[in-house]
C-alpha cells in the first residue's frame, strides 16, 4: 500500500507530540533512538528509497532491544515498559506497509499517550494527553475517509471525543478501582526536586526564596490563624560545626507537649518532595495515623513522599514542651569550640551572663534592631568563621543567617538553642480559601529552651525584616522581582490569575486525582451504593443510557429527512427489511422492487404498484397531492 | 415511435449477437445525438455494428480507415484546380456524410485525428477560409484499438471527452459464438438489412427525447455523483460540467428507450459506465470496473 502522504505526517507529527512529553521520564538515549527512527521516517515520506530495508529494521531492532537492556536490564517495571513501547513504536514506523500497520501504530501511539499519566497527572497533562488525541483521532478518520481533509477531520475526531466524554466520567466514578500494584512503584529514577535539606549553612536557602514551587498547601476547617503564627515546623538542626548546621540524634522527649487556646483543624495536601517530612502548624496534637511526631515535634510520614498526599492536622499555636533531657540539653548547647574573645564581649555587653535568659533575647534582638543589621537575599559571600564576619564584619543576610547567630550567641550564654528550619507564612487562595505555601515561603527560625516555658520560638528575622513575617506578600519575591507597587494593577490582575489556576488544580487533585477506592466508595454509599455489585449495575446502567442517548441521537440524524414521499418509501423499505431485503446504497427503486420481487412473488403486484407510484412522485413531472396518499396507503397496507 | 425503436434493436441484435446491451448503449448514444466511440481488440465487430446502425438508420454511410499516414485533406476535402473554369473546385470528403464510421481512430496522428474531431463539435468544415455545413443528423462512430497495442497515438482526454459514450464489445459468449460460426456472412446479412427508422424519424425522436422531464431529486443524484467523482482518491480528477450534461442527455435517451417521460436513477446507472468511463480515465480497466465504486458508494434517495 502506498500510504497517503497526508496522512502520514499527519500520523507521525501526532506520534511525535505524543513522544514529546516523555523527554523528562526516558533516558536520553532511547529518546534520541526514538527520534532518530522518527526523523528516519519523516524524511521517508518524500525519499522512499532511504527508507531501511529489512536486514537494517532487524538490527535496529537489535540495538533497541540492546539499548532497553543497557537502561533497565529488563522490560519489568514502569519506567521500562514505557521504554519499550516507545522503542517499539519508534521500530514500527519503519515498517509501515499496509493499513493494518497504520492501525497497530495508531492504538501503540494511544498506549504510550496513556503511559504519560503514570508519571504525571496534572490538569494540563491531562488536557495535553486529550489535545493530542484528538489529533491522532483524526489521523485515524483520514486513513478512513476517501479524501483526507485536514479540518473536518479534526473536527470529526474532537466530536467523537466530547461524545465519549461522558461515558468517560461514568466510569471514573463508577469502575472498581484497585491500588496500584507494587511493581509500578519500585525502581522508579527519583529526580532532584527543590527543597529544604536536613543540613543547612547560612546562604542554603536563598536558593529557595525566589523559587515559587508549590510545597503544600493547607486547608483550614475554620478561622486561618494570622499570618505571624503561621509557622510551618520543619527539620530541627541542633548540631553545628560553626558552618554547617545538621540535625542531631533525636531523643525521645519527656512528656508531650501541653496546649491551650484555639484549636486549628486543617487538611495538609503535600506535593511531591523527597523527604518524607510534613511541614505542621506549631505544635500538632492530632494527626492522621500515617503520620509520627519526632522528638523535634516535627512530623514525619509513613508513606511514600513522592506523590501528593492528604493529610489532616489539628494544631495550637499555644503550647508548652515542658522540661528536657540531659542528653537534649547537651545537644542544645553543643558549640565548635571556644568562642572568640570578640564574640564573649559581645554576649557579656549584652547579657552579662547573669541576668535571665527573657532579658538576654530581647537584648540581642534589640541589637540586631537598633545596630546596622540588613535584610537582603544576596548576602556578601562569607567563607571563614560566617557567624563572625555575619556578626560584626557584613552585617547583610538573611533567615539563616540571622537564625544561626542567634543560636550560637544564646549558646555561648549557655541558654540552649537550636534552629528550625520550614516555611513561614503562606499566601492565601482567595478563590479556594486555602493558603499556598511555595518554596519561597521557606524560612528558619530559633527555639530556645526557657525553663517554665519550654521550646518557645524566636524569630530574629522578625527584629530586622517584620515585613518578612507580618505582611501578606513576600518581601523577598519582591526584592528579587523588583515589583515596583504590590498594588499595581498588573501585579493584581497576575496575582488573581495565579489564584484561580491554583484553585483549579487544588480541585482536580482533590476530586480527580485523590479520588482511589476508599474515597470512591465513600462517595458511592452517600448514593446508597455500597457493594460491588451495585456499583457494576449502576456502571451497565449508565453506560447503557449514555449509548442509548448517543444512539438515538445518530438515529435521528439519519432519518431526519422531512419529505414525505421518502419516509412513506422507506417505511415500505423497512417492511421489506425484516425479511433480510435490504435496499442497497446505490439500488434505484426499480432495481430493487425487480429483486425483491423474485424473493416475494406473491406480493410482486403490490410492490410493482408502490413502486410505479414511489418513481411518479418522486422523479415524474405528473405527481399530485393524491399520489402522495395512494403511496401511504398501500404502504400502510403492504404486508410482506 | 419506441416501438420502431425496440424493433430496431431487434433487426440488429439478429446481425450483432449476444451483445444486446452494447447495442442499446450505441442506439441510445445516437438518439442523444452523441458520436461514440468503440475500443476494443480488431474483430469482435466493431465495424459490423456501426455498418448495421446505418443501414437501419437509412443514413448515408461512409467509412473512412484511419492510418497513420492519413492525412486532414483525406478526411475533410481539398480544393482542387479545376482547368476548364481557371478556379479551385472543393471535393467534399468522406467526412460529408450522415454516419461516418472513423476506424481505427488512434492510428491515425493527432493532426488527422483532431481534423475529424473538429467537424464533429462543430458539425462543419472550414477550408480555405470558406465553411462548409455537413449534412444532419451527423453521426461519428469511430473505433479504436486498446491503447496498448502498437502503433497507436491514444486520444487525449479533451478529445476523448467529445465523444458521448465509450463501449467496448468484448468477445461474444459461447452460444452466441456458434450461432455466428453456423450463420451466414454478417456482411451479407447487413447488406439486406431494411431501413427501420428513416432520418426524419430519427430527428423527431431525437426532439422527444430532450423533452424527458428531469426532476430534482434526481438532479440531487446525479450531483451527488459528479462531486462523488471529484472527492474520491479513486480518481485522478472528477467529472467536467460537460460530462455531467452528457451524463443526463444520455440518461434522457435511455428513459425515452425504457418508454418513461421521466428519468430515475436507474437510467443515469445504466448509461454511467459508458459516459464516464472514458472521462475518468482511471487506468486501463473496463469501463465498468471503473464506474463500481460510484455506484456502490453514492446513496439513492
Amino acid at each position: 500500500m502506498k500510504a497517503d502522504k497526508n496522512v502520514l505526517i499527519f500520523l507521525l507529527s501526532s506520534i511525535g507530540l505524543i513522544v514529546f512529553p516523555h523527554v523528562y521520564h526516558i533516558p536520553a538515549t532511547v529518546f534520541g533512538f526514538f527520534c532518530l527512527l522518527l526523523a528516519w521516517r519523516f524524511i521517508g515520506i518524500w525519499n522512499q528509497h532511504w527508507l531501511p530495508n529489512k536486514p537494517v529494521i532487524f538490527l535496529l531492532a537489535v540495538c533497541g532491544m540492546a539499548l532497553l537492556y543497557s537502561q533497565h536490564q529488563g522490560i519489568f517495571g514502569r519506567d521500562a515498559g514505557t521504554n519499550l513501547f516507545i522503542t517499539a513504536l519508534g521500530l514500527k514506523l519503519l515498517e509501515i506497509k499496509k493499513e493494518r500497520d497504520l492501525y497497530l501504530i495508531s492504538y501503540l501511539a494511544f498506549i504510550v499517550a496513556a503511559s504519560q499519566f503514570l508519571y504525571e497527572q496534572n490538569i494540563l497533562m491531562a488536557a495535553y494527553i486529550l489535545l493530542v488525541c484528538c489529533l491522532l483521532l483524526a489521523t485515524l478518520v483520514c486513513i478512513n475517509s476517501c479524501k483526507a481533509q485536514t479540518l473536518a477531520a479534526l473536527k470529526t475526531a474532537a466530536i467523537i471525543i466530547v461524545q465519549a466524554l461522558p461515558i468517560a466520567v461514568a466510569l471514573f466514578i463508577l469502575f472498581p478501582r484497585v491500588d496500584a500494584p507494587r511493581w509500578m512503584v519500585f525502581n522508579q529514577q527519583r529526580h532532584d526536586r527543590m527543597g529544604l535539606s536536613d543540613s543547612m549553612e547560612p546562604g542554603s536557602i536563598s536558593d529557595l526564596g525566589v523559587s515559587e514551587e508549590l510545597v503544600f498547601r493547607v486547608k483550614f476547617a475554620g478561622a486561618i490563624p494570622p499570618q505571624r503564627q503561621r509557622y510551618w515546623r520543619g527539620p530541627v538542626l541542633s548540631r553545628t560545626d560553626g558552618k554547617r548546621w545538621t540535625q542531631a540524634a533525636f531523643y525521645e522527649p519527656l512528656s508531650s507537649p501541653v496546649v491551650t487556646g484555639t484549636a486549628y483543624q486543617y487538611t495538609l495536601l503535600m506535593e511531591p518532595q523527597d523527604k518524607n517530612w510534613v511541614f505542621a502548624l506549631d505544635m500538632p496534637k492530632e494527626f492522621s495515623p500515617s503520620l509520627s511526631l519526632n522528638a523535634a515535634y516535627q512530623l514525619i510520614t509513613l508513606e511514600s513522599p513522592d506523590k501528593r498526599a492528604e493529610y489532616k492536622v489539628t494544631s495550637y499555636t499555644d503550647y508548652n514542651t515542658g522540661l528536657i533531657n540531659r542528653s537534649e540539653y547537651k545537644a542544645a548547647t553543643q558549640l565548635p569550640g571556644e568562642p572568640s574573645d570578640k564574640i564573649k564581649q559581645l554576649v557579656s555587653r549584652l547579657h552579662g551572663f547573669d541576668s535571665p535568659p527573657d532579658n538576654f533575647i530581647k537584648q540581642l534582638l534589640n541589637h540586631f534592631r537598633v545596630e546596622d543589621f540588613h535584610y537582603t537575599l544576596t548576602p556578601p559571600v562569607m567563607e571563614e568563621n560566617p557567624i563572625e564576619s555575619f556578626l560584626f564584619n557584613t552585617r547583610y543576610g538573611f533567615c539563616s543567617h540571622y537564625a544561626s547567630a542567634f543560636v550560637y550567641l544564646m549558646r555561648v550564654a549557655h541558654i540552649p538553642a537550636r534552629v528550625v528550619t520550614g516555611y513561614q507564612g503562606g499566601e492565601l487562595n482567595k478563590v479556594g480559601d486555602f493558603l499556598e505555601i511555595r518554596q519561597a515561603d521557606a524560612h528558619a527560625w530559633a527555639e530556645v529552651w526557657l525553663e517554665s516555658r519550654g521550646w518557645v520560638r524566636v524569630d530574629p528575622t522578625a527584629a530586622i525584616a517584620p515585613e518578612r513575617i507580618e505582611r501578606d506578600i513576600s518581601v523577598d519575591r519582591q526584592f528579587v522581582y523588583g515589583i515596583a507597587g504590590e498594588n499595581s494593577q498588573a501585579y493584581n490582575w497576575l496575582k488573581q490569575a495565579r489564584q484561580l489556576w491554583s484553585s483549579v488544580d487544588y480541585n482536580w487533585q482533590r476530586w480527580v486525582i485523590n479520588y482511589n477506592n476508599k474515597s470512591q466508595s465513600k462517595f458511592l454509599s452517600s448514593f446508597g451504593i455500597s457493594d460491588l455489585k451495585t456499583m457494576i449495575y449502576w456502571m451497565i446502567i449508565i453506560i447503557g443510557s449514555i449509548t442509548a442517548v448517543l444512539c438515538w441521537f445518530l438515529f435521528y440524524q439519519k432519518s431526519k429527512t422531512t419529505d414525505q414521499v421518502l419516509l412513506s418509501y422507506n417505511r415500505f423499505c423497512k417492511k421489506l427489511a425484516k425479511h433480510g431485503l435490504f435496499r442497497g446504497a446505490g439500488e434505484g427503486a426499480k432495481d430493487f422492487a425487480e429483486r425483491v420481487k423474485i424473493k416475494l412473488p406473491e406480493q410482486a403486484a403490490d410492490i410493482d404498484q408502490i413502486t410505479a407510484v414511489f418513481i411518479n412522485l418522486r422523479y415524474g413531472r405528473t405527481a399530485t397531492g393524491e399520489d402522495l396518499q395512494q403511496l401511504k396507503a398501500l404502504v400502510g397496507l403492504f404486508r410482506a | 415511435m419506441q416501438n420502431a425503436i425496440h424493433q430496431l434493436l431487434d433487426s440488429a441484435n439478429q446481425v450483432i449477437l449476444g451483445k444486446p446491451r452494447q447495442v442499446r448503449l450505441a442506439l441510445c448514444c445516437l438518439l442523444a445525438r452523441g458520436h461514440l466511440l468503440i475500443e476494443d481488440i480488431p474483430g469482435v465487430g466493431k465495424t459490423t455494428l456501426a455498418h448495421t446502425l446505418a443501414k437501419l438508420l437509412g443514413l448515408n454511410y461512409q467509412r473512412i480507415q484511419f492510418t497513420s499516414d492519413i492525412l486532414p485533406a483525406d478526411i475533410i476535402g481539398a480544393c482542387v484546380f479545376d482547368t476548364r473554369n481557371h478556379e479551385f473546385k472543393f471535393h467534399p470528403g468522406p467526412v460529408f456524410n450522415q454516419m461516418v464510421l472513423a476506424d481505427e481512430i488512434n492510428r491515425a496522428t493527432p493532426k488527422a485525428q483532431s481534423a475529424l474531431l473538429e467537424a464533429m463539435e462543430e458539425h462543419q468544415v472550414t477550408v480555405e477560409g470558406k465553411t462548409y455545413p455537413l449534412p444532419q443528423p451527423f453521426f461519428v462512430i469511430a473505433t479504436q484499438n486498446p491503447s496498448h497495442q502498437i502503433g497507436t497515438f491514444p486520444l487525449p482526454e479533451s478529445q476523448l471527452d467529445r465523444f458521448l459514450m465509450r463501449i467496448e464489445l468484448g468477445y461474444p459468449d459461447h452460444q452466441a459464438e456458434r450461432q455466428l460460426l453456423a450463420g451466414q456472412s454478417r456482411h451479407k446479412l447487413c447488406e439486406s438489412l431494411p431501413v427501420q427508422l428513416p432520418p426524419e424519424q430519427l430527428q423527431q425522436i431525437q426532439q422527444a427525447v430532450t423533452q424527458v422531464y428531469v426532476s430534482a431529486a434526481l438532479l440531487d443524484y446525479c450531483q451527488a455523483i459528479i462531486s462523488f467523482t471529484r472527492d474520491s482518491s479513486e480518481y485522478h480528477c472528477g467529472l467536467s460540467p460537460r460530462a455531467g450534461l452528457a451524463l443526463l442527455t444520455a440518461a434522457k435517451a435511455w428513459a425515452f428507450m425504457d418508454r418513461r417521460d421521466a428519468v430515475i436513477p436507474e437510467d443515469l446507472q445504466a448509461v454511467l459506465a459508458a459516459v464516464a468511463g472514458h472521462r475518468l480515465r482511471a487506468g486501463n480497466s473496463h469501463s465498468e470496473a471503473i464506474v463500481a465504486p460510484i455506484l456502490a458508494n453514492v446513496a439513492v434517495h
